[in-house]
């Protein structure tokens, strides 16, 4: 684990540093090295916990979680040359020590063997997110984008807070595999209740859940390509792996509590799936999407059997990759463009051709085609949420077919059509943006032959 | 024009329905417009040929700016994306579209769950409930 956590850490005095005409390559290929390091966590040698730490452990869950986030990491950094071209060299800098500030407070969330370390680093990841929207988005309504993403945030923690405390001092312990072998401590009772709704309520907020979704059309749309890709794949599985964390805690509470969740993550799935067929914005389409895709992923949380947390892995991290690299491919389309009005960003197969490939595999994953990765976490989904209740089905089959129409309408929309008559030129696509497709797409394909190491069992 | 069968003639076999507004050239009023149609059409077409001066200004403008903008289209994608909570109004129309779409569903489905659990239950507890794909 130290492996990792200090070079991450060092990744910070290296982009502070590293001289002009190296920063990107040293950055870049110092995360990269960080990635390939971090793929040993997917040997399924030492499972089921592996306590690497006195603070840190990871176990099938965490695993997977850690490994995209550091693969994510020079993946974000590419995606970033582009637009901060033109910045002056300490505004460089200062991007790449906010990207690199959150890393390790990512990997301590995902692998944090303590409840309250969990939470700090849970609520650590928000500031220089915050940073990254508020100071590199484009739109001048990345003010308020901001402001809903801190506070919908705060809001919903400090509950969490008040309750994690609440327990530390009820059990003595917040050791997570301690606290398997300790009674349920939580009743039917009010104060039983309350605790519950608070230990879950930051988590649904960060997944999102369907009615406490309204800050992310907003930071997703207005942050830059890496705060984007850093909210859609890895901060709300932040929220997955929260649910899936403190439900243990929850004891005999979620026969009750599940209930409302569950019908606004199903129907929420449903709703956001709809709003994304009418959408003109291109970024808000794919935010919208990942509340549709979340919201499985909290059903499937909430029920809490084994191939449902099963499907929820595998989701999050198909999710993940797929939603970050319909990110890559709206920013590519918005550097060319400036606008991501999804009218004015017509026609683009016959105009970047190889472009129109990688948006081909991403929308064909978006919409869970076997046999990808997402269809696998679909389908285990749907099928443990009939088993647990028979009506399901109709809402997850009616998302799934929605979903799929979406999907659809934005590869329609963006590679089809008659072309943009305002614009004259654009850019071929370079080799930055197809290295970094290819790097999006590769874990997917491969994964695809070995789902085990994503699906969260031995 | 050939008559059609029963001895129609085509402006009376076509008229506009409910799918296919009538075509110009098929309405006898696009001939003889009145005044106020002429002086409606005559600005409509100044409004046009102004935003097509615009355009082609810049298209042909040896400096053209990399994207030219349409403002019709910037205030509308504007009206669709960031003008929609300020212009917002409880009126019974949208009162009644959340409870019916926001509210209403997710009570319906929170009793469907309920109900479909509980039965699921009370059959687990009488010992009548079947596992036919059980493996034991």
């Amino acid at each position: 684990m130290l492996k990792i956590i200090i070079p991450t850490i060092m990744l910070l005095p290296t982009a502070l540093l590293s001289p002009k005409a190296s920063l990107w390559t040293n950055t870049t290929t110092y995360s990269l090295l960080i990635a390939t390091i971090s793929l040993q966590w997917l040997n399924p040698t030492y499972f089921p916990h592996k306590n690497m730490t006195p603070w840190t452990g990871i176990d099938q869950i965490s695993a997977p979680l850690l490994v995209l986030s550091c693969w994510l990491l020079p993946l974000m950094l590419l995606a970033s040359q582009n637009h901060l071209q033109q910045e002056p060299l300490v505004r460089k800098r200062t991007f790449i020590v906010t990207l690199t500030t959150i890393q390790p407070f990512i990997i301590l969330a995902f692998s944090a063997t303590e409840l309250t370390l969990f939470y700090i680093s849970f609520e650590a990841t928000l500031i220089p997110t915050l940073i990254l929207i508020t100071r590199w988005g484009n739109q001048p309504e990345r003010l308020s984008a901001g402001i809903y993403l801190l506070f919908y945030t705060l809001i919903s923690s400090l509950p969490l807070l008040v309750t994690i405390l609440h327990l530390h001092t009820q059990i003595g312990t917040l050791h997570m595999p301690t606290l398997e072998l300790t009674h349920p401590l939580l009743t039917h009772s009010w104060t039983g209740t309350l605790s519950g709704l608070a230990l879950l309520m930051a988590f649904m907020v960060k997944a999102p859940l369907y009615g406490l979704h309204l800050w992310l059309p907003k930071a997703h749309v207005e942050a830059p390509i890496a705060g984007s890709m850093l909210l859609a794949a890895l901060l709300l599985k932040l929220g997955g792996y929260g649910i899936m964390r403190v439900t243990l805690l929850m004891g005999p509470l979620t026969d009750r509590l599940s209930y409302p969740f569950l019908a606004l993550a199903l129907w929420g799935a449903l709703m956001t799936s709809s709003i994304c067929l009418r959408q003109t914005d291109l970024k808000s389409l794919i935010a919208y999407s990942s509340v549709s895709h979340m919201g499985l992923v909290i059903a499937a949380s909430m029920i809490q059997t084994d191939w449902s947390f099963s499907g929820a892995m595998i989701l999050m991290i198909s999710h993940g990759l797929t939603s970050s690299m319909l990110f890559c491919l709206a920013n590519t389309n918005y550097e060319r463009t400036h606008s991501r009005i999804l009218l004015l960003t017509r026609g683009l197969q016959p105009l970047l051709p190889l472009m129109s490939v990688w948006w081909l595999l991403a929308n064909l994953t978006n919409m869970a085609l076997p046999p990808t990765t997402n269809l696998m976490a679909e389908l285990t989904i749907m099928i443990a949420l009939f088993n647990w209740s028979t009506p399901t089905i109709i809402l997850t089959g009616l998302a799934t077919l929605l979903t799929a129409s979406y999907t659809l309408f934005m590869l329609s929309m963006t590679q089809r059509g008659t072309l943009p008559t305002h614009l004259t030129s654009i850019h071929n696509s370079n080799t930055r943006e197809h290295l970094l497709m290819t790097l999006h797409i590769f874990p997917m394909l491969l994964l695809m032959l070995k789902p085990e190491l994503i699906s969260g069992v031995i | 024009m050939a008559a059609g069968a029963g001895g129609r003639s085509a402006a009376e076999a076509y008229r506009p329905n409910r799918y296919v507004s009538l075509p110009a050239e098929l309405d006898p009023a696009a001939y003889d417009a009145s005044p106020e149609k002429r002086r409606a059409e005559a600005e409509r077409l100044a409004i046009r040929s102004q935003l097509k001066r615009q355009y082609q200004l810049q298209l042909n403008d040896p400096h053209r700016p990399a994207v030219i903008e349409d403002p019709a289209l910037i205030r509308w994608a504007y009206a669709r994306t960031q003008n929609v909570y300020p212009t917002f109004r409880p009126t019974p129309k949208t009162s009644f579209l959340g409870a019916v779409f926001a509210i209403g569903p997710i009570l319906f489905w929170i009793s469907v769950f309920k109900a479909d659990r509980d039965r699921k239950e009370k059959l687990i507890k009488e010992g009548k409930y079947k596992r036919p794909l059980s493996l034991f």
